[in-house]
């Protein structure tokens, strides 16, 4: 299980460490070619054999002059292409380690989305989820394939060209030695201030994301009210602000390369300066040595250059890391109970009770449930009236362990819901939200995501219950009908009916459903509730604001304002509860 | 338009700082290259023990590097600039284009793609850009200046050099060809893997009240999986390109040093050059500088392909046609709203709506019902022109919908909708929406009649509280907000579709009688599952299967006992 980031950086230590360690042997062929250059150079200009010079004489005992050069050449093109098969192997190990990172990582980013409660959930914000998944998880592989392919090498070939010009001539592994920290410096101040920067980059981007998606929602008040051309407007300024922060940190970060290149221009200047002496005394073998040494400053210059790059790039990887494991460090706190139980109720007896429930969001004394207490029978009809914002889907979201109780406590069958496995509560439940939501895919797999037993036969009296056969029917392919795009092809009032045929597919001993037939005309509305009437073992729970639709319900509980107002049959509240009373009036009589 | 055409547009405006892009770029190429050149010549002088040269060469390459960095800097700036501001008007172009297709077309489009297209699209663009623009004209420069002062050098190994370089490039052609194909089928399932996420993410209360996430969580890893799959090939595969070209560079390399150190061992001149040390020291570090372009523009491969994706998803929703504002008749005052034997199908297989006549008039209060699928949103989706009718005419003040100004008309009507529209910001600019001049207090006089303005008082923020469609607010206070919007507009015609299906009947009795006010002698459309709330209506047009089946006033369909009649009894047996 991959808690943070770095379980899977753990996970995969192997290929990430062994990775660059076989870099480490293609590194040492490089930082060896120059040398090899400088012994054919010498051989050639007469000085005595000594060292690799010596070994390149070793292939030529006839002391043949342009045969030093074939062999030299030779031993180069050998140590390249072991090299480039040594390349390849670690090549491909960064390769697997960066996308075994990534795909773990977002694995695990995609588990705790879909098993944070909803409130944690709503804090964050499906559009940066979204982001997590499908960009910061990207933008992390590419950090640790940069990781494995550089990270070790560049380093091994800055201080082996170090260490090789500092013997080849001390004067100029000095000066080279001097680049280095210059180089570093000024990347590192760069890049101290463009990373932040691009913290606020990234929200800006969020920003973008998100009005897009609301223009989508919003196309037809946009429309409807013309504004588009406002809204225009304000895009615009959003994306003039994203440009214009995006273009103050390319001015920085364009800074890099400039002052890597002047430094190391001025340094080499510098060299040639210094060893005017030594050039002019006559000296043979300094000019093989200036150009090996030339050899050597490239790389040296090509490293740094490249590891500022790559830090930029890991830098990124980072703060996409950051961003990711806060949101893995998040635990849900609606969690299993550690010692599940379960119980049982019979025809009549007890099933859902409320006792002295209060509920606030943000655990401030605000709260939006007040000391709520009523019970549910098993097999019964229950109804719930409010108006707008009395707390009604509150409760359906206490019952359904999305919310948790803030104070007081709620039990299933006589045990406190807190002690239950969460998987085997909900089994138990089959509930009907406002928003119809079905999925990309056909009815079939639709309902057997509620129920992966269903049978044909199972799913139809399904239909037949929530009034959806006659249209299903229609269909040629039937219960093979594609649903696109989460329904856009049916409409508001099938789309409910299959929602409802959804959950009664899982012969749930529960059945919620809230506000959900608000869509269906009230004919349709009064047959499935004849409909589902007769289901015994079936407790009901009907949220709703028409009177016409609970009023026959064995119970009724009235809320005002997060609190009980009201309890008991129609006709009792009637009498009793003005507030039900209220409500019917307005309803049934014309007022 | 065509891709290639679509870029030229963002492009064109660009060209200034093309220009001063390729003039920097220049200056830029010609002081770097130029120092080994210099360096050489400044070893040579070592040799006839030249001291003034030594000093001139020096001093010139020390200039030369000081200077090549200011327009180093410049040609990097100007060109990251102008890959910003090109998606910068993509973006906004997108975003306009959003909002101008018309609602037909939009409805075909999936929301969560637009959101893709804004984002990752652009940033592929920008970084293709930036890309291809910087390595080829620094590349193309680099080439030219190189081979310029190779052959000035030693002509000879400059043609052997030229000759061996191309090598190195179909080394990297071949190698990313193959990898390039391997990157669009990571495309494919990038596209898959997030497609899934956000289908999970937008109903994640079903899936958890299903029991479904593990069974959801077994398709994302399969998905994933299969990504993981091609991800390993495709970066492997794109990671064979540098150590290829290196190897045929190195092989070069160790080539023409050979040759170079050859004649440098040779006393007498060869083809009338004499090899120097400074020169051969100089040649060298060209051979090496001479393959970087060639590698530096194949390695941009992968963000060219990726940018060129991109620009054709782009392109293709940017070709969408505008939605046409056809007809220069203005309505600035509905009188009549006419449906002459219309007809109407969202699908060509399914008739929906055939051969209606219906006639609404100024003043009156008009409703309609029936059953779910009868056809009364879509009556709204083409009394509003969201969409066009297939046969037959809407005439408005007794003007085709042809000869109608789209925006004139929308401007008179205000619409409430069962799905409501919130966006992010505040309470009050929600409210504002539709009249943005309205004062404070106008708005919180739109609210108290849509009888919100105690939930707004009960919010620590009050009216200036932040919103957003997801920001939990009810769908009950969504709409009541939605309908405050109405309120403020204050509009000739108010059309409500279930606009109240989700505030409770107390709320919208009080909402309904103040709709009644403000609606006095206008024309209201409404569309009403609980028929009390209608009962009022001078029209209500019964609607079934696409069709009027019955008109009148209350009273009348009462008597008639008709549809109507079953409908109204229904609701209270």
């Amino acid at each position: 299980m991959i808690k943070r980031v770095r379980d899977s950086y753990k996970h995969n230590f192997v290929i990430i460490a062994f990775g660059p360690f076989l870099k480490i042997i293609e590194a040492a062929f490089d930082l060896l070619i120059p040398l090899i250059m400088k012994a054919v150079i010498d051989l050639n200009c007469g000085k005595e054999p000594s060292g690799l010079s010596a070994f390149v004489r070793f292939f030529n005992p006839k002391e043949i002059r342009s045969l030093d050069i074939v062999v030299g050449m030779v031993i180069i093109l050998i140590m390249g292409i072991v090299g480039y098969v040594i390349t390849m192997i670690s090549q491909y190990l960064a390769a697997r380690a960066s996308v075994n990172v990534g795909t773990e990582v977002r694995g695990a980013l995609y588990r705790k989305a879909v098993t944070l409660s909803k409130i944690e959930r709503d804090k964050i914000g499906n559009a940066r989820l979204l982001t997590l998944i499908n960009s910061d998880t990207y933008q992390l592989q590419h950090g640790v394939l940069l990781f494995v392919r550089l990270v070790v090498r560049a380093p091994f070939i800055l201080i082996g060209s170090l260490i090789i010009s500092f013997i080849l001539n001390w004067k100029i592994g000095l000066a080279f030695t001097a680049i280095v920290p210059m180089i570093l410096l000024v990347n590192f101040l760069i890049l101290r201030k463009t990373s932040k920067k691009y913290v606020e980059i990234q929200s800006d981007l969020d920003d973008l994301s998100n009005s897009t998606s609301e223009t989508g929602d919003g196309a037809r008040i946009i429309r409807a009210s013309n504004q588009e051309k406002q809204e225009n407007d304000k895009f615009e300024k959003r994306t003039s602000s994203y440009e214009e922060k995006s273009i103050k940190v390319n001015r920085l970060n364009a800074l890099i390369n400039p002052l890597t290149f002047a430094i190391t221009s001025i340094v080499l200047i510098v060299i040639i300066l210094l060893l005017q002496n030594n050039l002019f005394s006559g000296d043979v073998a300094i000019a093989s040595t200036i150009i090996a040494e030339m050899a050597y400053l490239s790389q040296i210059f090509f490293v740094v250059v490249q590891l500022s790059q790559v830090t930029v790039e890991i830098v990124k990887a980072g703060v996409s890391g950051k961003r990711i494991d806060h949101v893995l460090a998040i635990e849900t706190k609606i969690v299993n109970s550690d010692n599940p139980k379960t119980g049982s109720a019979k025809y009549g007896e007890e099933l859902i009770k409320f006792n002295n429930v209060s509920f606030s969001f943000n655990e401030d004394n605000n709260y939006f449930l007040n000391d709520l207490n009523f019970e549910i029978r098993k097999g019964e009809t229950f109804g719930i009236i409010g108006g707008t914002g009395s707390g009604k889907s509150t409760i359906i979201n206490l019952i359904e362990r999305f919310y948790e109780a803030t104070s007081g406590s709620i039990s299933y069958k006589g045990i406190p819901l807190k002690e239950y496995d969460l998987n085997s509560l909900r089994k138990d439940i089959g509930l009907v939200g406002q928003k119809s939501s079905l999925f990309n895919g056909s009815i079939k797999e639709n309902f057997l995501m509620s129920n992966k037993t269903a049978t044909d036969e199972e799913m139809i009296s399904a239909l037949k219950l929530a009034e959806a056969y006659e249209f299903v029917s229609q269909y040629e392919d039937g219960l093979d009908h594609q649903i696109k795009e989460g329904g856009t092809n049916l409409s508001g009032g099938q789309k409910q009916r299959l929602c409802i045929a959804r959950a009664l597919i899982r012969k749930p001993e529960l059945l919620i459903l809230d506000d959900s037939t608000s869509a269906l005309d009230l004919l349709t509305d009064k047959k499935i509730r004849n409909n589902i009437k007769d289901i015994k073992d079936m407790t009901k729970v009907i949220v709703s604001q028409r009177v016409s639709t609970i009023q026959n319900a064995d119970f009724i509980l009235v809320l005002e304002g997060g609190k009980v107002v009201g309890q008991g049959k129609h006709n009792d509240l009637l009498d009793n509860c003005p507030i039900y009373r209220e409500i019917y009036e307005t309803q049934v009589k014309k007022g | 338009m065509s891709n290639k055409k679509r870029l030229m547009t963002y492009l064109k405006p660009m060209r200034k700082s093309l220009i001063m892009a390729m003039i920097f770029a220049l200056l830029f190429v010609v002081a770097q290259i130029a120092q080994p050149f210099l360096l050489g010549k400044a070893i040579d002088a070592v040799g006839f023990s030249e001291r003034d040269k030594y000093y001139i060469y020096t001093f010139v390459a020390l200039g030369l590097a000081i200077g090549g960095i200011v327009f180093a800097y410049l040609f990097e700036v100007i060109v990251m600039n102008m890959s910003q501001k090109v998606i910068r008007r993509m973006r906004n172009d997108v975003y306009r284009k959003i909002n101008s297709i018309s609602v037909k077309d939009f409805d075909k489009k999936a929301h969560g793609d637009l959101a893709l297209l804004e984002i990752r699209d652009m940033e592929n663009i920008a970084a293709g850009l930036f890309a291809v623009f910087k390595t080829l004209i620094q590349g193309i420069f680099t080439i030219i200046v190189t081979i310029i002062l190779m052959v000035m050098l030693h002509w000879f190994l400059a043609i052997g050099v030229i000759i061996l370089s191309p090598l190195s490039m179909f080394m990297a052609m071949i190698v990313s060809g193959f990898s390039n194909k391997h990157y669009k089928k990571q495309g494919q399932l990038q596209a898959e893997v997030s497609s899934l996420t956000l289908e999970t993410l937008n109903n994640i209360d079903v899936v958890q009240s299903l029991n479904y996430e593990e069974a959801s969580t077994e398709r994302f890893d399969e998905a994933n999986k299969a990504l993981k799959k091609e991800g390993r090939v495709a970066q492997f595969s794109a990671s064979w390109v540098n150590p290829s070209t290196r190897l045929v560079n190195n092989t070069i390399y160790a080539v023409i040093g050979a040759v170079g150190v050859y004649l440098l061992s040779r006393s007498d001149p060869f083809i009338f050059i004499t090899m120097s040390i400074g020169r051969l020291s100089s040649f060298l570090s060209y051979t090496n500088q001479y393959s970087k372009p060639f590698n530096e523009i194949s390695n941009v491969a992968a963000e060219y392909e990726n940018a060129k994706a991109s620009l054709r998803r782009i392109n293709e929703f940017l070709n969408l046609e505008d939605d046409v504002n056809n007809g220069d008749a203005l309505i600035n005052d509905i009188e009549s709203i006419e449906f002459k034997n219309m007809s109407f199908s969202y699908d060509e297989n399914q008739k929906l709506i055939e051969n209606l006549n219906l006639t609404i008039k100024k003043g009156q209060k008009v409703a309609i019902v029936g059953p779910t699928g009868a056809g009364k949103t879509t009556l709204i989706n083409l009394l509003m022109r969201f969409y066009d009718p297939i046969d037959g005419d809407i005439r408005f003040n007794d003007k085709s919908y042809l000869q109608v100004n789209k925006s004139s008309l929308r401007t008179s009507i205000g619409m409430v909708l069962q799905d409501t529209w919130i966006f992010t910001g505040t309470i009050m600019d929600n409210i504002r929406y539709f009249r943005q001049d309205a004062s404070d207090e106008e708005v919180k006089e739109a609210a108290k009649k849509a009888h919100v303005d105690i939930l707004i008082d009960t919010l620590p923020d009050g009216y200036m509280t932040r919103v957003s469609n997801k920001s939990g607010l009810s769908e009950g206070q969504r709409q009541m907000i939605a309908i405050a919007r109405v309120m403020l507009l204050n509009p000739q015609l108010v059309i409500l579709d279930e606009a109240t299906s989700n505030i409770d009947t107390r709320s919208e009795k009080l909402i309904t009688d103040a709709f009644d006010q403000m609606m006095k002698e206008k024309t209201s459309i409404v569309i009403a599952h609980r028929l009390s709330t209608i009962e009022g209506a001078d029209i209500i047009i019964v609607m079934k299967d696409g069709a009027v089946v019955e008109t009148g006033n209350h009273k009348e369909l009462m008597k008639k006992q008709g549809f109507y009649y079953s409908l109204y009894s229904s609701q209270y047996k």
